[in-house]
């Protein structure tokens, strides 16, 4: 097993695990014309200096009179002046999010779900694999490391999105360009004019690219379209199933593995993940991730 | 503790003495629909009529919709209201698959998290349980380890044995309970041997069987048999009744509703049998009917019992004759193949 131990949260508002604590937003980024990250900060003061959560877990926010939605906290639990989600415009909530100004109020339960296996990742060359929205979960633990640097080796990323306007966080993206302990590749699927960088999908970029599987993991998240071509290029570089890591996205509501939506086989991907190796994705009895 | 008994046509002074202390809820027809319905204190002559609900009493735990709080939002921000309490049940003639039934998903709700709204109502609950003395066709509960007119899943087990009931206590709440409750006489011997007769007479009534061994394994090497599936799929119409009243299923959906001046945060039963509830924005891993129907049988039988040792079906039978085209789980289970095909 190499994703880490469930728990239930310590953060419940009024030891009542369906109500939602209130948070502030403080800021809000365009990431691209339909995706926006919101740094938050919880209204009660003493919760926001007590919360603590792991990269790759995930919060229910609500949007009060509109409803609920899963998003992973796409902030670093090593930086914790505020915490940040990412979401992109495509339901009833999100659009109703992406209407919201900086000072208004959301809630927010969590945080819900296992985490990236950082003891499991410490020590290795790690190989972080991203496509578009998909970064959000991959940058808190890219950032985490960053922060812990001399506790693993090489760090390596290959991200891409459909068009240089698809691009996430490139405010991240040129800070790791900058750093030298970093070798990242950004790539897209279609060029525009002033796009001087790499053009290819993820798994073939990933291909040239061809990091060695010695010692290393390779963390997967993006569209499942990227998921299921990134797998077969891993393998064929000579990664184990054990060595591939990646979240994975299902309709939630509840998050605490309760409402049912979420179950493949005897897990339920908000309460058992979202972070799972290939090798427990290919022992569910199920084809459906 | 010796067992007690009372005459039918006092049943109506008994749930009226319990009505004091507890929100009694009885069978009842609203609509022509059977459900537990709240004891009005007039005797409508239930026992007459009463065979099973069509609602199972699972509703009386988690509603068919229920508020879980309400927010209203003033200049200092959103305030959050939890619901009052509603007091302690008491059900009055749940039958012992239902009564199993509660068992069952007590599981769900206990794991990991604590589920509030479930919990707190069961845990004050009391269940007096009424046995069966006619199974119907649809009924297949001694497959599933349950019989008809016995239940160790209650707190008050009743027998009918002709003019009276039999009263036996199973909980220590259960006996409680009889001893403070007026006007109940004490059975005796004769009483006991009737009810005995009646327990067995209705135990070997239930014809229909469901043959539950190695079904988990059997699931399992057949998950990937799409023709399987698809052939048990064919005639369903993705009505979700199976499931919705299914004593044992207890998925749940979340949703906010908005007035001018306060919104509700409600729950409210879903179904894996509707193709919206796993639909996301992008994508939906279970648009196709066939697999909708293989989580639903899965679920139950291969799944729930992986994580929670139980097997989440006792054999009521709803899903049988409740459902307007005829699909039938035992059928299904039963022709289950032993071994998957090969190269498949």
């Amino acid at each position: 097993m190499t994703t880490t131990n469930i728990r239930p949260s310590k953060f419940l508002a009024r030891d009542n695990v369906y109500l939602p604590h209130i948070a502030v937003i403080e800021n809000i980024i365009e990431e691209t014309p339909g995706i926006r990250t919101f740094h938050f900060n919880f209204k009660d003061r003493k919760l926001q200096k007590e919360f603590s959560f792991e990269s790759g877990q995930f919060g229910e926010y609500s949007i009060f009179g509109i409803g609920e939605a899963p998003f992973c906290i796409s902030s670093s639990p090593t930086r914790r002046h505020h915490l940040e989600f990412t979401a992109q415009r495509v339901g009833r909530v999100t659009n109703a999010l992406h209407r919201l100004g900086v000072g208004a109020e959301i809630g927010f339960r969590g945080p819900y779900g296992n985490s990236f296996p950082l003891d499991f990742l410490k020590g290795k060359n790690l190989v972080f694999v991203g496509g578009g929205i998909g970064l959000a979960p991959l940058r808190s633990l890219i950032w985490n490391v960053i922060d812990n640097r001399d506790k693993y080796k090489n760090i390596a990323l290959v991200y891409g999105a459909r068009t240089p306007n698809d691009l996430c966080f490139k405010y991240d993206l040129d800070a790791w360009g900058k750093d030298k302990t970093i070798k990242s590749v950004t790539t897209v699927d279609k060029g525009d004019k002033s796009w001087t960088g790499r053009v290819g999908v993820v798994p073939k970029i990933l291909e040239e690219v061809a990091p060695s599987p010695k010692n290393a993991v390779a963390i997967v998240c993006g569209p499942p379209i990227m998921i299921r071509f990134t797998f077969p290029v891993l393998e064929k570089l000579g990664f184990t199933p054990e060595q591939m890591l990646t979240t994975l996205e299902k309709r939630m509501k509840c998050g605490i593995g309760k409402c049912g939506r979420c179950n493949i086989g005897n897990i339920y991907v908000c309460r058992d993940g979202p972070v799972f190796s290939y090798q427990q994705i290919k022992s569910f009895v199920s084809s459906e991730y | 503790m010796a067992n007690k008994k009372i005459s039918k046509k006092d049943i109506g002074k008994l749930l009226n003495q319990w009505g004091q202390q507890f929100a009694v809820f009885t069978p009842s027809r609203e609509d022509g629909v059977a459900k537990m319905a709240r004891w009005e204190g007039k005797d409508t002559g239930f026992l007459g009529w009463y065979w099973n609900t069509v609602v199972p009493p699972k509703a009386n735990f988690l509603p068919p919709m229920e508020e879980m709080f309400r927010f209203q939002k003033d200049k200092e921000g959103y305030r959050i209201e939890l619901p009052p309490d509603g007091g302690r049940q008491l059900i009055f003639g749940i039958r012992p698959c239902d009564a199993r039934a509660m068992k069952i998903i007590d599981a769900n709700f206990k794991e990991l998290y604590q589920d509030p709204y479930y919990l707190n109502k069961r845990k004050s609950a009391l269940l007096v349980g009424l046995g069966c003395t006619n199974p119907g066709e649809s009924c297949f509960c001694t497959s599933m380890g349950v019989s008809p007119a016995e239940s160790s899943d209650v707190d008050l087990m009743l027998t009918d044995i002709g003019d009276e009931l039999l009263i036996e206590p199973v909980s220590a709440a259960g006996k409680e309970l009889i001893t403070k409750s007026r006007g109940l006489k004490a059975a005796n011997k004769t009483d006991e041997a009737k009810a005995k007769e009646v327990k067995k007479a209705s135990y070997n009534k239930v014809s229909r069987k469901l043959n539950t061994e190695g079904i988990a394994d059997r699931l399992l090497a057949s998950f990937d048999d799409q023709d399987f599936w698809e052939k048990v799929a064919a005639k369903c119409i993705s009505c979700g009744i199976c499931t919705l009243l299914c004593p044992t299923c207890y998925c749940f959906d979340i949703n906010d509703e908005l007035t001018r001046q306060q919104g509700t945060r409600f729950r409210s039963w879903d179904s894996c049998g509707f193709p919206v509830y796993t639909k996301m924005p992008m994508e939906n891993p279970r648009a196709e009917k066939w697999k909708r129907v293989r989580q639903k049988v899965c679920h139950k039988y291969e799944f729930y019992p992986m994580s929670l040792d139980v097997i989440a079906c006792t054999g009521c039978g709803r899903c049988i004759r409740l459902c307007p085209v005829n699909w039938d789980i035992t059928q299904v289970l039963n022709s289950v193949p032993a071994k998957t095909k090969v190269g498949k």
